[in-house]
């Protein structure tokens, strides 16, 4: 059985606009930072002159991904801005000159379905495709596999609150989602596909079938509307009725972001590299909530001032990501980059203050990682105790505490227990 | 460039309350708290059994051990923590230890013994601890098990009965009379002396105050798991476990339906199951500790209630295990990421189940001789020559039944019953049952019982049996007493005016004695005056004009029809009339 609680969605709120776009920004600073490594290696300095799609610098080690320059400008410097982690990380910062040059390209493959497996994990690689649902994971790793991959299963699901950055691409882009997911299935030999989407999303669900008919191998699989429902283990578990460990590649699957597909298709068919996204902005701190595609290494600040304004209110909450995993930031320089899907702006809530627990076990019931969050709380400082209770398994969807009678901060507890156990492990 | 304050996700409010968890607790406490005050006061009161006192009995056993535990935690709160004591008893829910403890009380348990007792059990049970949430024991039992052993008594044999159970049933609450019958009983000596199975699952059986319908706690199960209330694993694996227990039991004694109904449904194992066992505070979190916990409560119930002198186990089978609460989340917390480490753990608890059914079904064997039926009663025994008179009484669902037997060489000669109330009674004379019995007193067991009058004619017959068997084991031992016989009838006065003939007679009625007065002249009624009746529906036997009714057909009154809603009454109208006259043609004929 897959767990989850129902939460109200609050999307139709960056709904009621339509999508914009951002994609001249004056500045753009593109952390040096892939994921959560900062091992990057830099190949540029100040005064250096790049075009769009330049790589700024690479990730070391097992994955190499190249940083990309998303407009054609000057480097002027290097400065540190706010990462969604809610920390200050250094940034390359490029002066767009506004002529989006580009270096030479090879031509693009007419049928993409004929491109070679060597050849699409190189497309992958140099175009720096990443997951764009928030683990920035490179993609292709995922299919760098001697495993035989049995199953595609694209993620739509987006399942946390206020979020739309998924579904508005969706709606516009339902058919060349589809051809991606069906030139993929071709280069890896792949059987079939199973596109996951919440059974409530009805507009997303047309969307796809509008087109779907062409494509025998590639199926809608209809996803309980609950929360953590788009977590990985939880998608495979309800499709595949299988468990894994680490990665879905051991139950034979991949699972790509719907938006993480876009980008791969957009790589093979233009060999366009990923250096934009769409990001919902929205809130109920913001006059204009809105979905708007911008080019990583802008600032959030800019997209506000200029579309969404916030709202004429002093007690207001800044959130990288969304409601549930978000990070709540000091400030609002905070840099676009893959893994941000949603910058949520919120009027300061009420907490209500917590009580003694009753130990109702309701976190332990909705806990998707299986943990039983209400006696890691009570052990959060004891390493001994916390080995058995394997911590390390919380996904932080913050479940636990959204669901707690008591409003206790049980997530809080929960990464204290995690620091606990990297103290120790130290 | 803004800046902002920074908070902690996820920044979203549930709207999942402990409060709104607690008045679920509370709404599906309702229904039992009003059948609770209906079951001991309203129905001993409506009988006229009991005064406003004993009308209100049950909601001060409830509501006073309830603000005991209310006070002590606001003096506590204030005393000891220093704080703003009316927020810490809001936010720890003081209400709860005593109120359950009120419920789980018998009915006439002394006041000061409920108070010291919600005392105990909020201040030990849960204050000492830490408090709300903090407690290891269920607060309610800690109370009720201090009481026990406090007061180093078991309640009276009718502690538990209302006035009204008082008057129609002899044994004492279903768990302790099944710890007295030798074996684990039959059905006659489990189940009949309270009426059907059906009283147990409906609950007008003697228990604890709120503790005995088994319907209202199956109704507050649902509700409270609908709402996510409670963990609603552990009842049913509880409740289950006692089931399948029972059913093994009395697989070796060819009860098994009845014994395995009669134990869920007995000692408040219900709402054991469905209200202590799941106190959040004091019981698993995790599916499998719930699992375990459910099937280990009831291996222990059904062993504390077949092994050991106590009768009633739900109470120390949940302390027992809120002992182990710790360590069996251990075991939850292991197999939540691996189902299959639980299996040890179910399989030993399931030969242990199996087990202990055996040794328990082997071990008690069904008693085939009749045990004397503790509804029965010898008032009084007189012994002369080779004539022994009997003055017995036998106790039924509704009425009692009281009797004069005589036996003359060892034979029953004579069968008179001085004391019925069974509106269809006319049966058992039109059948000339007593003569029946009389006629067949060695074959007894092979008499029918009546249909319609069943309960009455089957307890003439275990009237007569018992009194055989006594007469059979003391012979002539006289035994002096003195029975008080409620005549049904009697002509109190009787006035003769020329031909006119008053008779002033009592008869009775539902609740109380009609007394009439009756004016026949030349052998016919002519006038009848209610001198006194108590029956609240009265007013139905007025608005049918029922008593001119029955004087316009006093020539056919067998025939005549009662009135609905005042049954007795008017059936007890219309006897007295048919008892008048007879009196009367008597008394003129002769």
């Amino acid at each position: 059985m897959v767990t989850g609680f129902r939460i109200s969605s609050k999307k139709s709120m960056s709904l009621k606009n339509k999508l914009e776009e951002y994609l001249n920004p004056e500045y753009v600073y593109i952390p040096l930072v892939s994921g959560f490594d900062t091992n990057i290696s830099v190949f540029v300095k100040k005064n250096d002159y790049v075009y769009k799609e330049t790589m700024l610098g690479k990730r070391q080690g097992n994955f190499p991904i190249p940083l990309l320059s998303s407009v054609s400008g000057t480097v002027v410097g290097f400065e540190e801005k706010y990462y969604l982690n809610g920390e200050k990380i250094k940034c390359v910062v490029i002066q767009n000159d506004f002529k989006e040059l580009v270096e030479k390209k090879e031509p693009v493959c007419d049928d993409i379905t004929k491109i070679s497996k060597d050849k699409f994990l190189d497309i992958l690689k140099s175009n720096a495709i990443v997951g764009l649902g928030g683990a920035n994971f490179p993609t292709f790793a995922k299919y760098d596999t001697d495993k035989q991959i049995k199953t595609l299963i694209v993620n739509a699901v987006e399942c946390e609150p206020y979020i739309t950055a998924d579904y508005m691409l969706v709606i516009d882009h339902a058919e060349e989602i589809l051809e991606g997911v069906n030139a993929i299935l071709k280069i890896n030999n792949i059987s079939e596909a199973y596109i996951t989407i919440k059974k409530t999303n009805t507009k997303m669900i047309n969307a796809f079938n509008k087109y779907i008919g062409t494509f025998p191998n590639i199926k809608i699989y209809l996803m309980p509307n609950l929360y953590p429902m788009g977590w990985e283990k939880s998608i495979v578990k309800e499709v595949l009725k299988k468990s894994y460990e680490r990665l879905p590649i051991e139950v034979n699957a991949v699972v790509n972001n719907v938006s993480t597909i876009y980008a791969i298709y957009e790589s093979l068919k233009y060999n366009k590299p990923l250096i934009s996204r769409i990001v919902t902005f929205t809130g109920e701190g913001l006059e204009k909530p809105i979905n708007i595609k911008v080019k990583f290494g802008t600032l959030a600040s800019e997209v506000i001032k200029k579309y969404c304004k916030y709202k004429n209110t002093n007690d207001l909450l800044f959130i990288a990501g969304g409601p549930m995993m978000g990070n709540s930031m000091k400030c609002d320089d905070l840099v676009i980059t893959p893994n941000l899907n949603c910058v949520l702006v919120l009027p300061k809530l009420k907490q209500d203050e917590a009580i003694e627990c009753l130990r109702c076990g309701l976190c332990v019931k909705y806990c998707p990682a299986k943990l039983a969050p209400v006696l890691i709380k009570n052990d959060c400082e004891n390493p001994e105790s916390l080995k058995k209770y394997e911590v390390n398994r919380c996904i932080d969807c913050g479940l636990c505490t959204y669901v707690c009678p008591s409003k206790i901060r049980v997530r809080d507890y929960v990464q204290k227990a995690k620091d606990t156990i990297r103290r120790e492990n130290k | 460039m803004k800046t902002f304050e920074t908070s902690k996700g996820p920044f979203l409010n549930s709207k999942n309350k402990t409060s709104k968890m607690m008045l679920h607790l509370f709404i599906a406490l309702l229904p039992i708290i009003i059948f609770a005050f209906y079951k001991n006061g309203v129905i001993p009161y409506r009988a006229g059994l009991t005064d406003i006192k004993g009308l209100l009995l049950p909601l001060m056993v409830i509501i006073l051990p309830a603000l005991t535990s209310f006070a002590t935690e606001m003096l506590y709160a204030s005393i000891f923590l220093k704080t703003d004591a009316l927020k810490y008893v809001k936010n720890s829910f003081s209400f709860y230890p005593g109120l359950f403890l009120g419920l789980i009380m018998p009915l006439n348990t002394p006041f000061s013994m409920l108070i010291l007792g919600a005392f105990i059990a909020t201040l030990v049970g849960k204050l000492l601890f830490g408090g709300f949430g903090n407690n290891i024991f269920n607060p309610a039992l800690v109370g009720r098990i201090f009481i026990i052993t406090a007061y180093a008594i078991t309640f009276g044999k009718y502690a538990y009965h209302n006035s009204y159970e008082l008057d129609t049933i002899a044994s004492s609450t279903p768990l302790t009379n099944a710890s007295i019958v030798e074996g684990i009983g039959s059905y006659n000596e489990l189940v009949r002396p309270y009426g059907s199975l059906m009283n147990f699952f409906v609950g007008t059986v003697p228990g604890a105050v709120g503790e005995t319908s088994a319907l209202l706690c199956i109704i507050a199960f649902i509700y409270l798991t609908v709402t996510k209330t409670i963990k609603w694993r552990i009842p049913v694996f509880y409740v289950g476990t006692v089931f399948i227990m029972a059913f093994i039991i009395g697989l070796f004694n060819d009860l098994e339906r009845t014994y395995s109904l009669f134990q869920i449904l007995s000692g408040g194992l219900m709402f054991g199951a469905v209200f202590m066992a799941t106190d959040p505070v004091t019981s698993p979190t995790t599916y499998v500790g719930q699992a375990l916990y459910g099937i280990s409560l009831g291996i222990l119930t059904i062993v504390f209630r077949h092994l050991t002198p106590y009768p009633e186990g739900v109470l120390t089978s949940i302390l027992t295990m809120n002992m182990l609460v710790f360590i069996i989340d251990k075991i939850g917390v292991k197999s939540r990421f691996e189902l299959k480490k639980s299996i040890p753990y179910f399989s030993t608890l399931i030969v242990i189940l199996l087990a202990i059914s055996c040794y328990i079904g082997f071990s008690f064997h069904k008693s085939n001789n009749t045990e004397i039926d503790p509804n029965f009663e010898i008032y009084s025994k007189e012994v002369t020559g080779n004539t022994i008179t009997y003055m017995v009484g036998q106790k039924g669902y509704s009425s009692t039944l009281k009797a004069k037997i005589v036996i003359k060489d060892d034979n029953v000669i004579s069968y008179e019953v001085l004391e019925q109330n069974d509106s269809y009674y006319s049966k058992i004379t039109q059948a000339n049952y007593l003569n029946t019995l009389i006629e067949n007193q060695t074959k007894l067991n092979e008499v029918d019982t009546i249909a319609g009058v069943t309960f009455t004619s089957n307890g003439l017959k275990k009237m007569l049996n018992y009194t055989l068997e006594d007469y059979k084991e003391n012979g002539n031992e006289e035994i002096k007493g003195e029975v008080v016989i409620d005549k049904d009838f009697e002509v109190l006065e009787h006035n003769i005016n020329g031909n006119v003939h008053e008779y002033i007679v009592s008869k009775k009625g539902f609740s109380s004695k009609l007394k009439l007065n009756i004016t026949i002249i030349d052998n016919i009624i002519t006038n009848v005056v209610v001198l006194e009746q108590n029956d609240s529906y009265y007013n139905k036997i007025l608005e049918s004009d029922y008593i001119n009714y029955l004087i316009n057909n006093q020539i056919k009154l067998e025939n005549v029809d009662t009135v609905a809603g005042a049954t007795i009454t008017s059936s007890s109208l219309k006897q007295a009339l048919i008892e008048t006259l007879k009196i009367h043609m008597g008394d003129t004929n002769g």
